[in-house]
């Protein structure tokens, strides 16, 4: 019996279409690793470029706002695609998104946007707002599993209490991270009661983990946030543009607890030492008033002993005088002292230093 | 701002214009020794005041995974 086989005929466009469901089935998303080539965007909206290695070159397809992270020709990239038939026979890739693979990658599209936000404007100083200094009310934007989340909330704990704590728990690696820190940020940013501070944290990774904060759209909203924002990513030396953009960086998220709060038993200590140095302050006074009531005590003392003074100079001038002024002081001088009448005949008596005499008055004449 | 930090910034501004007080020209040995008390009780009850604040902590319910 003859084996009869049965060939479906398809009309151009059913076989472009059902070439395409098969390769939905096949492959609902691939991803794609490669350099880029001939890139281009098109009319600001339409970006096409090539992925490529050694053996082969596949056309790609996608809008700008998919495109998270800036990428230029030799770019080491991978795409998440579908593959997709054009209705012209044409092979292509439909980009979902993408990302820099590889270190030399990564910082070539770190590089791009950094200065692309820069020229901007993103990251100027008079741009950044100063944080509360003691807050009362916070969110937090990060993965409650993580291990920068944790050191977060104990030194934030050990330092400052009263705080209201929101926590929005998110990835922060991965595809979806950026998304998903975009959407805990613009929560926040629509509450009633605003927090006082935005503090989006994680802790060390590699440079493919630490890029969800290098995503554009999430670099956006954190400029545009209406809270203050605090960033802490990664080790002292991981740079993100999350970190430049923010408000206020943060090394790590320790230190990021660490500007966010003051230590109270800092602060416990300084009040005491404070209210301690009043003492010595007191004595201090004490001393100075002692001094005081004893210089104007030896003032009064001095002036008594300059009056006493003057007064026994006085006395011993009068005295001199007085001593001058003794007859007998007169006659030692060689002067006479004459008593009796001045009359011719009449007998008077004359005291000299030594003696007493008698005397008769022989003529009495007037000056 | 809950109620217990706000007296505890309250406290440290008195304690602070207490200290003034020493250094100003209001200052009598009279009154010092009593202010110096006060300043004493007050710094152990902000001590007291910040070493018993807990932070309240609390994990949003909403998912942030997919839009709402």
């Amino acid at each position: 019996m003859e084996k009869s086989q049965i060939h479906p005929i398809f009309s151009v466009s059913d076989f472009i279409a059902v070439v395409n469901q098969t390769f939905e089935y096949a492959y609902p998303t691939v991803e794609i690793e490669g350099e880029v080539a001939s890139f281009k965007v098109n009319q600001g909206k339409f970006v096409f470029f090539d992925i490529k290695d050694q053996g082969g070159s596949i056309g790609c397809f996608m809008t700008v706002w998919q495109m998270r992270v800036p990428i230029e020709d030799g770019m080491k990239i991978i795409v998440s695609a579908t593959p997709k038939l054009t209705q012209w026979g044409k092979f292509s890739l439909t980009v979902k998104s993408l990302r820099p693979s590889g270190e030399g990658a990564l910082k070539k599209s770190f590089e791009l946007l950094k200065s692309k936000l820069e020229i901007e404007g993103l990251f100027a100083p008079e741009r950044k707002r100063q944080l509360p200094r003691i807050p009362q009310h916070i969110a937090i934007v990060s993965s409650t599993q993580a291990a920068g989340y944790a050191d977060f909330i104990k030194i934030l704990n050990d330092r400052w209490g009263g705080i209201k704590i929101d926590v929005a728990h998110v990835q922060v690696q991965g595809t979806d991270a950026p998304d998903q820190m975009i959407r805990a940020i613009n929560y926040f940013n629509q509450q009633e009661s605003l927090p006082e501070v935005i503090v989006i944290i994680r802790g060390g990774g590699s440079a493919d983990d630490l890029s969800a904060f290098n995503d554009e759209p999430l670099v956006r909203v954190i400029a545009s946030s209406r809270i203050p924002t605090l960033v802490g990513v990664g080790h002292e030396t991981d740079e993100s543009l999350a970190d430049l953009v923010a408000d206020v960086r943060a090394a790590t998220p320790s230190n990021a607890a660490q500007i966010l709060v003051p230590d109270r038993t800092e602060m416990i200590r300084a009040i005491h030492i404070q209210v301690r140095s009043l003492l010595p302050r007191m004595l201090q006074i004490i001393n100075q008033q002692k001094q005081s009531i004893n210089l104007s005590l030896s003032n009064v003392l001095e002036i008594i002993e300059r009056f006493i003074d003057e007064q026994m100079h006085r006395i011993s001038s009068f005295r001199n005088v007085l001593t001058q002024l003794n007859p007998n002081t007169v006659l030692a001088r060689g002067y006479a002292l004459i008593r009796g009448v001045s009359k011719v005949g009449a007998i008077i008596e004359i005291e000299t230093n030594k003696v007493i005499m008698g005397a008769e008055v022989k003529n009495v004449i007037k000056k | 701002m809950s109620s217990k930090n706000k007296s505890i910034q309250e406290k440290t501004t008195e304690l602070t214009k207490l200290v003034e007080w020493f250094d100003s020209s209001d200052f009598t040995l009279e009154a010092a020794l009593d202010k110096f008390k006060q300043a004493e009780k007050l710094a152990s009850e902000i001590e007291q005041d910040l070493s018993s604040l807990k932070n309240e902590i609390q994990i949003v319910k909403q998912k942030f995974d997919s839009e709402n």
